[in-house]
């Protein structure tokens, strides 16, 4: 990423003489702030600080929700800085445009683009806090800087043997001019980068002491739940409040923009109060359909309309026409729950004018236009502190329970914590789209020469603009957040000049064929989506690459062998195929009544390929092991990756096995882990992971281990069966 | 109701709502946060606490059913300032990933190590599967609970 440092790299004396050190992020230096800049209001940058005392502060600006950016961020300043990572005290940043995520340009963790974004920027300004310390000693010294080195926290006179505490130099060395001309560590003296295998936050997650939103506790707080429309775009006309409000500990009954609001003294008492709670429901706009319904209007959809050209190369049409051998199939998957462990929740108070938020989310920015919306107050008239997660998914990309509680605190005089439960979590929840596929290809004397693709469901951003757009341009005025948040949107160009959610994965097909056709059929039933884990590769993923097994069966080809001889100018794609095929044993005998499947995707910039080994056990699928190789650039934490990538595996397994989200006249019929149930213990299959080594610039891995792992499934258990499922989740008897 | 409930050695006299569930007694009454809610029916173990030594679901047990008996959170499951075994492992192996899991996840490992030191494979992952991780930590779990019965010794350094 190229960039003058001089431009995002600032440095000034803290209060306490501290030294601080801050950087812009890259990509934000054209934002407009306005309206920060009319109120005077001071605005923070992302910083490092180093107090005189020697503790060093690191303010991430990614939030950590499992995915490891806590330790992984932490270890890019701590390579340049030379300190262990352990020696640097993460905190959690405050919603300012330096903390920014300049692909999308809200401050805002998703699409496993963390590590990519910050890769230069932090160890930039590691090094550089470090140059100045040096130059600073140097100084004192009276040597030449160039002759000093700095080892964990200290400045080393050239003579080897003196030396000095960071603490002691921070208001020298805040003095010193940054010169922007700093060299980064060459990789072979790195120390922790590919190295650093602990996690920083792994003791306060053993002790009981990390705090998630759902721990944040306040003076003279209540609680709060809230009753939601049964189907979604339900509104509330009329209720049992005077009822409810005489109940034991109940403080309050309000209406608010999203249902019925119980505040209570204590939260058991909202909850049995909620029993109690008769809402009469005004349901003209509210969703009526089932799940049936959803794919039928899917399929005359893609009938009537074609779809928008997304990809095309050669002649499809013509081609497919005068194949040898056409094959065709149709795809489809269902609505999908997040389901993170920890259920929404967000602590609010409203005081002094001023709205403070406590609350694990993806995307504290969007959490502060999402209060501005349902109060009076501006957005620089909210703070959002944010916690730890308890998962994320994209999930807490919506900020709909930081609305709750906001609209509830506004009408309260005390801090109220809003807390859903399980069933509430899993029926308002914003799902991963149900979509369908319809596939194409020609073969000609076993040859692929022809591949169409139409894919038709929803598009996502539709549902994210109304906070999104405000978010990048703050002084937006209010009545114009539903119309102008969208051009802003646009005309900024969020996560990608498109919304690719639909066609991701889709269009980036890596096989070698002279004739392409990619197409998306815009459907949307107003179910809620939003994006989850993987999204569009999840979809597209199973699509494609189970179609692709379907050929290679069609060819009478081995499905490894079929992809591989396509890939000859995709060295990347073909190197983690070929190293999933050797560690799951592709080529060796399978256990009796077992079976493998393949598939490969590279999902945000990494590319991961697995096998998978399946078999039939008392009427359920079993997945015995699952073999990936995952090439993500270079490494930074090796114990992470793994992580990730097993962690996704599992996740896609939950999908393939049980995950779906249905619909009977706009109700979900799902509530809990009975029958939304994840991937337990018992059913953990041995996972082995192999990473490339590389040098390129680091790629995510939060989600890239989640899409291959459901079609290799599907595949193997054709292999074993010899029937194809195209259809999600999968079935033992189908 | 009035009534006495000892938590991680200390003894509590609460008045309050005989049904409310302990999980919430816990959480919000006497301010240990570090047991969690996740699912309201024992479904997905993030409540686990120990109650007379044994294993419960705090978030479907009633607080009446915990009076007068004893009760161990993730807080009280080291001595003073010493981690428990298993927490010194679950860092050494690096264990939690959003972590909002683990402390019912611990809280069931120490149940199941108090009662059978040494656990075949089979019997710790039967013991675990009550206990829902949607980050997919479950092969580092094994690993941990396996290290700390076969006694091996923790990493000197420290996360």
């Amino acid at each position: 990423m190229a960039m003058n440092r001089r431009d995002f790299l600032k440095v000034g004396a803290g209060a306490s003489g501290s030294l601080m050190l801050s950087l812009s992020l890259p990509g934000c230096s054209g934002l407009p702030t306005g309206y920060e800049q009319e109120t005077g209001e001071w605005r923070p940058d992302a910083w490092l600080e180093i107090t005189r005392d020697d503790r060093i502060y690191f303010t991430l600006a990614r939030v950590e929700m499992g995915q490891g950016t806590y330790t992984g961020l932490t270890t890019l300043i701590a390579e340049e800085l030379e300190v262990a990572p352990g020696a640097i005290e993460p905190r959690f940043a405050p919603v300012a445009d330096e903390y920014k995520n300049p692909l999308y340009k809200l401050q805002l963790t998703g699409g496993s683009t963390s590590l990519a974004t910050s890769w230069e920027p932090l160890r930039t300004a590691g090094a550089e806090a470090r140059e100045m310390l040096i130059r600073a000693a140097a100084g004192v010294w009276r040597v030449d800087a160039k002759e000093c080195s700095a080892s964990e926290g200290r400045v080393i006179h050239p003579n080897g043997i003196d030396s000095m505490r960071y603490g002691q130099l921070v208001e020298l060395a805040s003095k010193e001019i940054l010169r922007g001309d700093v060299a980064l560590k060459p990789a072979a003296e790195w120390k922790y980068i590919g190295k650093q295998n602990r996690r920083l936050d792994a003791r306060a997650k053993s002790t009981g002491k990390a705090v998630y939103g759902i721990d944040v506790s306040l003076p003279d707080m209540v609680y709060a739940v809230v009753t939601r429309s049964p189907r979604y775009g339900g509104k509330v006309q009329s209720f049992n409040g005077d009822e409810v409000r005489a109940m034991a500990g109940v403080l309050e009954v309000m209406e608010i923009d999203r249902g019925v609001a119980i505040v209570a003294d204590k939260y058991w008492r909202a909850r049995k109060a909620q029993d109690a709670l008769k809402v009469q429901w005004n349901f003209s706009e509210a969703i009526d359909l089932s799940t049936p319904e959803v794919f039928e209007t899917y399929r005359k959809a893609a009938d009537e309309d074609a779809g928008e050209s997304e990809r095309s190369e050669g002649d499809t049409e013509s081609v497919l026409a005068n194949a040898d051998k056409v094959v065709e199939a149709e795809y489809s998957q269902p609505y999908l729950a997040h389901a993170t462990l920890e259920p929404m929740n967000a602590t609010a108070w409203y005081r002094n004018d001023h709205m403070e938020i406590w609350a694990p989310t993806q995307a504290p920015d969007l959490g502060r236009i999402a209060v501005a919306r349902v109060t009076d107050l501006a957005p620089n008239e909210v703070t959002i502190n944010t916690t730890f997660l308890g998962g994320g998914f994209g999930r807490r990309l919506t900020q709909d329970y930081i609305e709750e509680a906001a609209a509830v605190a506004f009408r309260m005089d005390r801090p109220v914590k809003v807390i859903w439960s399980r069933e509430e979590d899993a029926r308002h929840d914003l799902y991963r789209p149900a979509m369908l596929h319809r596939m194409k290809a020609g073969l000609n004397k076993g040859e692929l020469s022809g591949w169409d693709h139409q894919i038709v469901g929803p598009q996502i951003l539709n549902w994210y603009v109304r906070n999104a757009g405000p978010a990048q341009f703050p002084w937006t005025p209010k009545f114009l957040y539903n119309t102008l948040g969208k051009v802003g949107v646009w005309a900024e160009g969020i996560a990608t000049p498109k919304d690719i959610s639909a066609i991701e994965g889709a269009i980036e097909y890596p096989y070698q064929v002279a004739n392409i056709d990619i197409r998306h059929t815009h459907i949307d039933p107003g179910v809620p989506i939003t994006w989850w884990r993987s999204v569009g590769y999840s979809h597209n993923g199973f699509a494609v690459e189970t179609f692709m097994d379907e050929l290679a069966h069609e060819a009478g080809q081995d499905p490894y062998q079929f992809r591989r001889r396509l890939l000859a100018n995709e060295p990347r794609h073909r190197e983690v195929l070929d190293r999933a095929a050797r560690l799951g044993g592709w080529d060796t005998p399978v256990p009796e009544g077992r079976a493998r499947g393949i598939a490969l995707m590279r999902s945000f910039g990494t590319y991961v390929a697995q096998v998978v080994e399946a078999g039939l056990e008392e009427g359920s699928i079993r997945v015995y092991k699952v073999a990936a190789a995952v090439d993500c650039g270079q490494v930074v934490n090796p114990a992470i990756v793994v992580d990730q990538i097993e962690g996704g595996i599992l996740f896609g397994l939950t999908a393939a096995l049980y995950g779906e989200i249905t619909l009977e006249q706009g109700e979900v019929q799902q509530s809990n882990f009975h029958d939304y149930p994840l991937l337990r213990q018992y059913e953990r299959p041995e996972v082995e992971v192999e990473i490339v080594d590389s040098t390129e610039t680091p790629t995510g891995v939060g989600e890239p281990g989640v899409p291959p792992v459901i079609p290799a499934l599907g595949n193997a258990l054709f292999a074993l069966t010899g029937k194809r499922q195209r259809t999600l989740p999968l079935k033992a008897d189908a | 109701m009035a009534l006495r409930l000892t938590v991680n050695g200390e003894t509590h006299s609460l008045d309050i709502e005989a049904d409310t569930p302990l999980l919430w007694v816990l959480r919000d009454e006497l301010g240990l946060p570090g047991t969690k809610f996740g699912c309201g029916a024992g479904l997905c173990g993030a409540c686990t606490v120990h109650l007379n030594g044994q294993p419960v679901r705090s978030c479907s047990t009633p607080v009446e059913m915990a009076a007068d008996g004893e009760v161990t959170t993730i807080e009280g499951l080291g001595s003073g300032d010493r981690l428990h075994a298993l927490q010194q492992a679950w860092i050494d192996h690096g264990v939690p990933q959003c972590g909002y899991c683990q402390s019912g996840q611990i809280m069931s490992a120490a149940h199941l190590l108090a009662t059978n030191p040494s656990p075949a494979r089979d019997e710790i992952v039967a013991a675990m599967t009550g206990n829902l991780c949607r980050c997919g930590t479950y092969s580092r779990i094994i690993a941990a609970v396996e290290s700390v019965a076969a006694g091996e010794k923790p990493a000197q350094e420290e996360a």
